[in-house]
């Protein structure tokens, strides 16, 4: 559906994007995951044409991008980062004005728009102006005004910022139902949680390349990520990880307040040995828990850091 | 507190809008109001030329004389002319007034009876005209009393017939101002019974509004710019040119509609008779709209923030407000300001709002003062393309 060949992009001496490429499969939905800055917004800038790559090319649906960018635009949607509505209008006005700008006939367009409200689960403000939205309520306009034209492809650049968890879950489920028609999604955040969620296929961007890109479990395997033992320690101190980092061959990988995750390759076996090195540093364990790489641990393990830095 | 007090300071005085803000425009506003008050500048009677406008009809020794004095005057510059050129010339607004002296000065001067001589004027230009007024009246006095006093030193030779040559001399007599009366005659505007400051004040408030109106309509580019709106337009199939052209197109439309609201509301409730000529009515509102929507969308452009726009347009609508009449009528102003007022906007959409219903011009008469506004309009859409691609439609 998109094929994304060798894009390079540079300001100046800073490189923004060094030769980037990524196939998205008709129907799925693709993750652009990466730090701020990492280039996620730039690779989503030339996808809707406002910026040209230096180098490489795009095809949508077969379509050069760069030889026909009107043709590409019909039949993708945007939903930028910003909440880019008017206040002053209506939800319904705000659905009519963006959607009569891909010359949608206006009789078909406000039959979209009412299903489309629908769908967001705002019907019953369809009258009233974006101003006296929550922050929620816009963020779902935001995507819908993307919709009306039908799209077959919606990039969405992290829609859920400053979104609370409620929202955020409504979301989700938009999407989910978007996806579920058979749009395909391109979909750019910095949050772990929503990209394992949603995501099909991940690509992992920091500092203008692709460090990995695949499923989840392709991700583990090119990363090595193995299991993660996450212990729940009474106390924690620097003595009881410096301890067991120079005892334990598998590395300690994360510590945050009183947990530390540890790495292992098989825990079955390696399980009493950690606890054994735990006991000697001292420390006394409230719970143990295991679990298969996450997104955070295979981040941290493809760049060097954390999402969050 | 030194401490806060120094870093406040130093934060401020690298600010150069809160510096600008501060110091800068006031000055420039304390500048502009002084000149137009009056507290700088000189008014006509010191330096400034005046034109005058003379017709001769008694086409005596004397008023030849008389005429030749005027012109010898270093402030007066003596135009001669026939009535009717000197009337068209008048309503044109090329000249303040005109005077004309009827058959039978010489004769009434002679006899000491009240003179035959007129000021014909624009009431526009009253401020300058009073000022001619005065100036003649002094010469027609001294003029007067030269001519008496030669007769009596004639008589004088006569009856004792001792050598006198000349009067070189106008002896002190006690002036009596009213002895010389100028009849006063205006002749700009009085067709309909039109009120010259009926006129000023729509004209001059009406631009004046539109010019806040259009800058509002500039600024919600920058605005749009801010809040992401324009960055999805641009993910549309439209094209920057598009969006930068739509948005001029509402300024204009927007603006003309104003000054037909404006225009209609002062026909209705203030009796401000616009069918006058409602031809060149329409054609200077749509020349006033583009010049002025063109300016509004020329500050947005040279602008890089919302904040910086509105503050740059409210210091060029002041500054050009009170250059170019809207705030205080031109004919209350020195000199020096109508030539300053030149360029301003405001000057050239009230001057032509004179012509149409003070001057009573034909619209062909009004054409020049379109063109300028038409002109400044084209220029600043050009700008405002280079400048809004440049600034505004490159987001990123």
């Amino acid at each position: 559906m998109i094929i994304v060949n060798s894009i390079s992009k540079s300001y100046g001496n800073i490189v923004s994007l060094n030769d980037i490429s990524f196939n998205i499969r008709k129907g799925e939905i693709f993750g652009l995951l990466g730090p701020n800055g990492a280039g996620k917004s730039t690779i989503v800038n030339i996808l809707n044409t406002i910026l040209k790559p230096d180098s490489g090319e795009i095809f949508i649906d077969g379509v050069n991008l760069k030889l026909n960018p009107d043709s590409c635009k019909m039949i993708m949607g945007i939903v930028p980062q910003e909440i880019a509505l008017y206040e002053n209008l209506s939800a319904y006005e705000n659905l009519l004005f963006w959607g009569g700008l891909y010359n949608v006939p206006r009789s078909v367009l406000k039959k979209i728009a009412i299903e489309i409200l629908g769908l967001i689960g705002l019907s019953s403000r369809k009258d009233d102006s974006i101003k006296t939205f929550s922050g929620g309520m816009k963020r779902r306009i935001n995507i819908a005004c993307s919709l009306l034209h039908k799209p077959r492809i919606l990039v969405m650049d992290e829609p859920t910022i400053g979104v609370d968890p409620q929202n955020r879950n409504h979301i989700f489920k938009i999407i989910e139902n978007l996806n579920s028609e058979g749009i395909t999604i391109i979909y750019t955040t910095h949050y772990m949680d929503e990209a394992e969620r949603l995501c099909d296929r991940i690509a992992i961007i920091d500092n203008g390349i692709i460090k990995a890109q695949g499923t989840l479990q392709e991700l583990r395997n090119i990363s090595r990520s193995r299991e993660i033992v996450t212990i729940k320690l009474k106390f924690l101190s620097d003595q009881i990880v410096n301890y067991i980092s120079n005892k334990m061959s598998f590395p300690v990988i994360d510590r945050v307040l009183n947990i530390i995750k540890v790495e292992c390759e098989d825990v079955g076996s390696e399980i009493s040995d950690i606890l054994k090195h735990l006991h000697s540093a001292g420390a006394e364990i409230k719970s143990i828990d295991t679990q298969d790489a996450d997104l955070e641990s295979i981040f941290l393990k493809l760049t060097g850091k954390k999402l969050r830095d | 507190m030194l401490k806060l007090f120094k870093k406040d300071l130093i934060l401020f005085f690298k600010d150069q809008r809160s510096f600008t803000l501060t110091f800068l425009v006031p000055v420039i506003l304390i500048t502009v109001f002084a000149f137009a008050y009056g507290g700088i500048g000189d008014y006509p009677d010191s330096t400034e030329s005046l034109e005058l406008l003379v017709v001769d009809q008694d086409r005596s020794k004397l008023s030849k004389q008389f005429i030749s004095d005027l012109d010898t005057i270093d402030i007066m510059s003596v135009i001669p002319s026939d009535l009717d050129s000197a009337r068209a010339l008048i309503i044109k607004g090329k000249y303040a007034g005109a005077l004309i002296f009827r058959s039978g000065f010489q004769d009434s001067i002679s006899a000491g009876n009240p003179l035959p001589v007129q000021l014909m004027y624009d009431e526009e230009q009253e401020l300058e005209t009073w000022h001619l007024q005065s100036i003649i009246i002094n010469n027609l006095t001294s003029y007067s009393r030269k001519i008496e006093m030669q007769k009596y030193f004639d008589a004088y030779k006569n009856m004792f017939s001792e050598s006198v040559s000349s009067v070189s001399v106008i002896p002190a007599l006690p002036a009596d101002k009213n002895e010389f009366r100028i009849e006063r005659i205006s002749i700009v505007g009085k067709k309909k019974d039109i009120k010259l400051g009926l006129i000023q004040a729509v004209a001059g408030t009406a631009i004046l509004m539109l010019l806040f109106s259009m800058a509002g309509v500039g600024t919600s580019l920058l605005e749009e710019k801010e809040n992401g709106t324009i960055k999805r337009l641009l993910y549309s199939p439209l094209s920057g040119r598009t969006i930068l052209y739509s948005k001029m197109l509402v300024a204009f439309f927007i603006a003309i509609l104003q000054l037909t609201v404006m225009f209609l509301f002062s026909w209705i409730f203030l009796g401000l008779d616009i069918t006058i000529n409602i031809q060149g009515l329409i054609l200077m509102i749509i020349s006033t709209a583009f010049a002025i929507s063109s300016l509004g969308i020329f500050l947005a452009s040279i602008a890089k923030s919302r904040q910086q726009a509105q503050n740059l347009s409210n210091l060029i609508i002041l500054v050009m407000s009170a250059i170019g009449g809207s705030m205080i009528p031109l004919f209350y102003m020195p000199e020096i300001m109508s030539k300053v007022a030149v360029f301003s906007l405001n000057y050239w959409g009230i001057q032509g709002f004179y012509d149409i219903f003070w001057r009573l011009l034909p619209v062909s008469d009004t054409y020049p003062k379109m063109l300028v506004l038409i002109g400044s309009g084209i220029i600043m859409t050009l700008l405002s393309i280079r400048l809004i691609n440049k600034n505004i439609l490159k987001l990123i």
